[in-house]
């Protein structure tokens, strides 16, 4: 079953992203999966799908060759197995030894994915596999009494998976039954010796199988058994009926003397995995006819049949139709389309020109109107394109129940993660980098937020704390509350470190609000202890400023001895946003029309300079302004005006003017990046490219916010 | 190993680079300056549809500037995942330099710094500088942002 890539002579490259892509959702498959088996107890059907993913996780690696990945999830898979046949009860140390092994073949296919050896130790996680399985023989396990258990061993004696010789087809037909949740059983019947016409029995046997599933193949052959009277024969049925439904229908006819079921893997021919014996006859149910067992048997097989987790199950088997695109596919589909808009609008041009030239032409008039549907056209399919890109935020939200639970149980604590509003949507690129806040987020809830369970009975609180995670949308952005019942930020506490480190003044009065938010200052850290979980305390200005870049907000609200709740939002896409072009000298700016309040006017009479920072007053209020010019170094250019154009923008609380020379207008623009080399460039968020195909700049609001407020305070001191 | 290169002028002097490093050679379209940038990127250009950085060589190199003739092109390099363009004053040709014809760069170089420099190739009586592309946009550059 593992092929050496070099002997193959196919080039596994292009298979290779398939590969890695299929590979990370079975892994994240088996990651949640194995959390909710943790929650959840023995669920078979749970446990059934783990197993599923162990086995193809192992295939697929075997396929391409990647053999520490096979010897780890065939461990893992062979665990798996002993849990499913009812062997042993899920306990802790299993739980985390698998979710141990997800982790490893995650860093095994991290070190695929760059082509590089894998040199990932596994051993010792085999190792500790395999001490686990050996330990079920040990113990016997709880909710099945030894009788049961014996009866059950007896049934399953000497029973091997028959070779039925499988064709490619065949084996095909099988993973693909498997796949779509169907059951693939082989019948083994034994006649009666003294039954006559064995082979008219043995028909009747095949009919019965074919009214109940599709009859994949037959050992031995159809003629064989119909031209002979063999003693023993032996079906391979992909059917949706169960084991005992099949078995009861078959004991209908006489003369059998014995009717075995068991599930086939589909790979005994060809895979030694499954000829290790008795151990893998897997889940099955046995009928003796003259054993009378009919009473035994259900009960051994009830546990694996139960159906409490049924739902569950058509839940995760519905087909979701989707298809895998590489994401620079569709910024190239993204970039066409600009590029496509950007010719329209010289086509526009030419016809304008065009109906200058001659007014009365018919013809002219039709390229116009044919213009215009061009242009419906086109913003239908850039919309569309952009839709594509747009994620559940499901995919985020997916890693933090383990986050959760690792942290928890290093903690010490109780925590549960409720997580909802998994299906909102929102822009690829938005997803990718918000991963990190929102973790650092639930990081300082589980060790800041909730209290230990001592503390929290002290408080007559339940001993389990609840974080929970919500996105919605709202308007154009969408909100993520990140909330804990824990004891709430102390804002006295805040204030006093404020001022110890010099971050306010003593006499500063402040709104609960303001104090709370104090702790997205640079250098600012409550925690008496610095832990390994939360960090130094450098991460929350690292939050708000990564969450600033993306052009969203983050706010806090808590409740002393409550809780605490963290309120992000941010924009839908990052890819396009309304924007106000204004002019500076020769060049023109974006300015993101999120952040724009008004634009005003100004005589230059009414400007004064404060400490260097041009103001004016605004209804009451002194409004500090930034020269684009100045602070861009735009070159010089002639500006006799006696008024200033302002552009008031503000972000939160904070505002300020920017002077610029002239408004040119209100547009949609899709954002690019400036590049790895451009990137973090003071005050340039990114930029656009306009109608004629020139490169424009895009100002980072926040940034010259924070730059404007820093200048204040150091103009203040 | 015989080395196939694009080869370029900047005043009186000619480069070089690795033509498997070249995407394209193109006319300098409208340059958007970027403020706050180090002072060797001229600014940034639409690359159909992508914005790349393009780099003033003669301020790279520390060679007085030069204003736009008929002849002047930007070549657009690709490195790895990294594109960028590089304004020269003319391109020549694309030629093949034999091995024996390529040496190390002389310990003191024409007034550019050395690193930008890989080799010296010999072409009959010329001389070409054969410039280490990967320098063009690195290190320093890193140093002279967090300035």
């Amino acid at each position: 079953m593992s092929v050496d890539p070099q002997d193959t002579g196919i080039d596994l490259g292009e298979f290779l992203e398939f590969y890695l892509l299929d590979s990370q959702e079975q892994i994240e498959r088996l990651g949640s999966g194995l959390l909710d088996l943790e929650k959840q107890g023995n669920n078979i059907t749970l446990i059934n799908d783990l197993f599923r993913s162990a086995h193809s996780l192992k295939g697929a690696s075997g396929t391409m060759g990647f053999t520490p990945i096979v010897m780890l999830t065939h461990a893992a898979e062979d665990l798996l197995d002993r849990l499913r046949q009812g062997d042993a009860v899920v306990n802790m140390r299993m739980i985390d030894t698998l979710l141990e092994v997800t982790d490893r073949v995650k860093l095994m296919l991290d070190q695929v994915r760059q082509g590089a050896e894998i040199t990932v130790e596994f051993n010792d996680l085999a190792g500790a596999l395999k001490t686990l399985i050996q330990g079920i023989g040990q113990e016997e396990p709880a909710g099945m009494a030894p009788a049961d258990r014996a009866a059950e061993r007896q049934g399953n004696q000497g029973v091997l998976s028959r070779d039925f010789a499988l064709t490619a087809m065949e084996g095909e037909s099988i993973s693909n039954a498997l796949v779509l949740g169907r059951n693939v059983w082989q019948i083994d019947v034994d006649f009666s010796s003294e039954a006559v016409m064995k082979s008219v029995r043995a028909v009747m046997v095949i009919q019965k199988a074919e009214n109940m599933g599709t009859l994949l193949k037959t050992a031995p052959g159809r003629e064989t058994i119909e031209a002979e009277n063999s003693a023993k024969i032996s079906l391979l049925l992909i059917s949706d009926e169960t084991a005992n439904e099949i078995q009861e229908e078959i004991m209908t006819i006489s003369e059998l003397s014995a009717v075995h079921i068991y599930p086939h893997s589909g790979t005994a021919s060809v895979d030694k995995d499954t000829e290790e014996g008795g151990q893998d006859a897997e889940t099955g149910a046995t009928m003796d006819k003259s054993a009378q067992v009919e009473e035994a048997s259900p009960q051994a097989v009830a546990p694996r049949t139960a159906l409490p987790a049924a739902a569950d199950q058509s839940k995760n088997s519905a087909p979701v139709q989707t298809i895998r695109v590489d994401t620079a596919r569709m910024d190239n589909l993204i970039n066409m389309a600009g590029e496509m808009v950007i010719t329209r609008t010289r086509l526009v041009q030419i016809g304008q020109d065009l109906k200058n030239t001659y007014p009365n032409d018919h013809q002219v008039s039709q390229l116009n109107e044919t213009n215009m549907y061009l242009g419906r056209l086109m913003n239908d399919l850039q919309e569309g394109i952009m839709r594509l890109r747009m994620v559940p935020i499901g995919t985020v939200f997916s890693r933090f129940p383990r986050l959760v639970r690792d942290l928890a149980h290093k903690t010490e604590k109780e925590i549960s993660l409720d997580i909802s509003g998994e299906e909102t949507e929102l822009d690829k690129t938005v997803v990718e980098v918000i991963g990190d806040p929102i973790m650092h987020l639930i990081r300082n809830s589980v060790d800041h937020g909730v209290e230990t369970p001592d503390e929290r009975q002290a408080a007559g609180k339940p001993t389990e704390g609840r974080i929970c995670l919500d996105a919605y949308h709202e308007g154009n952005h969408i909100v993520i509350l990140i909330s804990d019942d824990g004891h709430g930020l102390n804002l006295e506490k805040i204030k006093t470190k404020a001022i110890e480190k010099g971050l306010i003044d003593e006499r500063e009065e402040l709104s609960e609000r303001e104090t709370a938010n104090l702790i997205f200052l640079p250098g600012f850290s409550t925690a008496d202890q610095v832990t390994d979980i939360s960090g130094r305390g450098v991460g929350m200005d690292v939050v708000k400023k990564a969450l600033n870049n993306l052009g969203g907000s983050i706010d806090i609200d808590t409740r002393l001895g409550k809780g605490t709740t963290f309120t992000i939002r941010l924009p839908l896409t990052l890819a396009i946003i309304q924007a106000l072009l204004v002019d500076v000298g020769e060049e023109i700016y974006a300015v993101p029309l999120s952040s724009v309040l008004e634009t005003l006017l100004v005589e230059k009479a009414n400007v004064k300079s404060v400490g260097n920072v041009p103001m004016i007053q605004l209804r009451g209020n002194t409004l500090p302004m930034i020269s684009l010019r100045q602070k861009f170094e735009v070159p010089e250019h002639e500006n006799e005006d006696a008024n200033l154009c302002v552009v008031v923008v503000g972000l939160g609380e904070k505002a300020f003017g920017l002077i610029v020379d002239e408004l040119r207008g209100q547009q949609e623009i899709v954002i690019k990046s400036l590049g790895d080399h451009l990137n973090n460039l003071p005050g340039i968020a990114g930029a656009t490219i306009l109608g004629d195909g020139k490169v424009t700049l895009i100002l980072d609001i926040g940034a010259l916010i924070q730059e404007m407020v820093a200048k204040q305070r150091k103009n203040l001191t | 190993m015989e080395e196939q290169l694009v080869t370029f002028n900047l005043g009186t002097e000619e480069f070089g680079v690795d033509i498997m490093k070249v995407q394209e050679i193109i006319r300098i379209p409208a340059i958007t300056r970027v403020p706050k940038a180090p002072a060797y990127i001229e600014g940034v250009i639409n690359l159909r549809g992508n914005i790349i950085p393009v780099v003033d060589l003669r301020t790279r190199f520390h060679m007085p500037a030069n204003a736009d003739t008929d002849l002047s092109r930007i070549v657009v390099l690709q490195m790895e995942k990294r594109v960028f363009g590089v304004r020269v004053d003319a391109v020549n040709e694309v030629l093949r330099l034999s091995e024996e014809n390529i040496e190390p760069p002389p310990p003191i170089a024409v007034g550019m710094e050395e690193h930008f420099i890989r080799n010296v190739g010999k072409v009959g009586d010329r001389i070409l500088i054969l410039i280490n592309t990967d320098q063009i946009m690195d290190e320093e550059f890193a140093d002279e942002i967090a300035v």
